[in-house]
């Protein structure tokens, strides 16, 4: 009995330090030039500013992640990315569910502020997130991310709300954001 | 009671500026709760 109680002792202990070492690593990520694999990070500082016409974004079928940084609040987190007839599209799952109301903030705030700043193998892109809850193009993004990704996500799934997807669109006045980052 | 909380408060303290100081650390600590948090998701 003696040895149970002193083993759960030390077990709350490792708890209390593992629980202190998360929250500051959480926390300490928030000032560093992007996000690192799973904790947010603070705004995309580093890297060149992409300014010529807007690419294909085919090759993002081929980059594992993207850093997305939102311009309010200034923090960026690591997503999946996936890109349909030349197009960029972002998504957040489980958005039904009471953890992922929790866990997943920044699409309700893309939703108040959709300026973000994308950063792809060192470049940063200055774009907007469009909310995408119905077509055609559901179903052939959500083909193209099951093959990319082990997820298995439906068009009905984002009509449902279940899952919000946003295109990556260009920004009428992308020049005006810089500033809003600083 | 009073000297659990303040062992308590070091144990806090300790573990946050050895997490906020030392390189790696922070890293490794988001490497084991990235694995704790895919186990718990699947």
């Amino acid at each position: 009995m003696v040895i149970l109680k002193r083993i759960g002792v030390i077990g709350l202990w490792l708890l209390l330090i593992f629980s202190t070492a998360v929250v500051t690593a959480a926390f300490k990520q928030r000032f560093e030039d992007g996000p690192n694999r799973v904790f947010s990070g603070g705004p995309l500082v580093t890297g060149e500013l992409y300014r010529g016409a807007e690419p294909d974004w085919g090759f993002v079928n081929e980059v594992p992640t993207l850093e997305l940084q939102l311009l309010n609040p200034a923090q960026s987190r690591r997503i999946w990315v996936a890109s349909v007839q030349g197009k960029m599209y972002v998504w957040s799952g489980y958005m039904n569910s009471f953890v992922g109301q929790l866990w997943k903030s920044w699409p309700a705030q893309a939703e108040l502020d959709d300026r973000v700043v994308v950063r792809i193998d060192g470049i940063r892109y200055e774009r907007r997130l469009v909310r995408i809850k119905t077509g055609p193009v559901l179903d052939e993004l959500m083909a193209v991310v099951s093959q990319k990704y082990p997820s298995r996500a439906s068009g009905a799934d984002v009509e449902s709300g279940n899952v919000w997807v946003f295109e990556v669109a260009p920004r009428a006045t992308a020049d005006s954001a810089v500033g809003d980052q600083a | 009671m009073k000297n659990v909380f303040v062992r308590i408060g070091l144990v806090v303290v300790a573990t946050a500026v050895c997490t906020w100081i030392i390189p790696g650390v922070d890293d490794a600590i988001e490497s084991v709760f990235q694995i704790l948090v895919l186990i718990a998701s699947t």
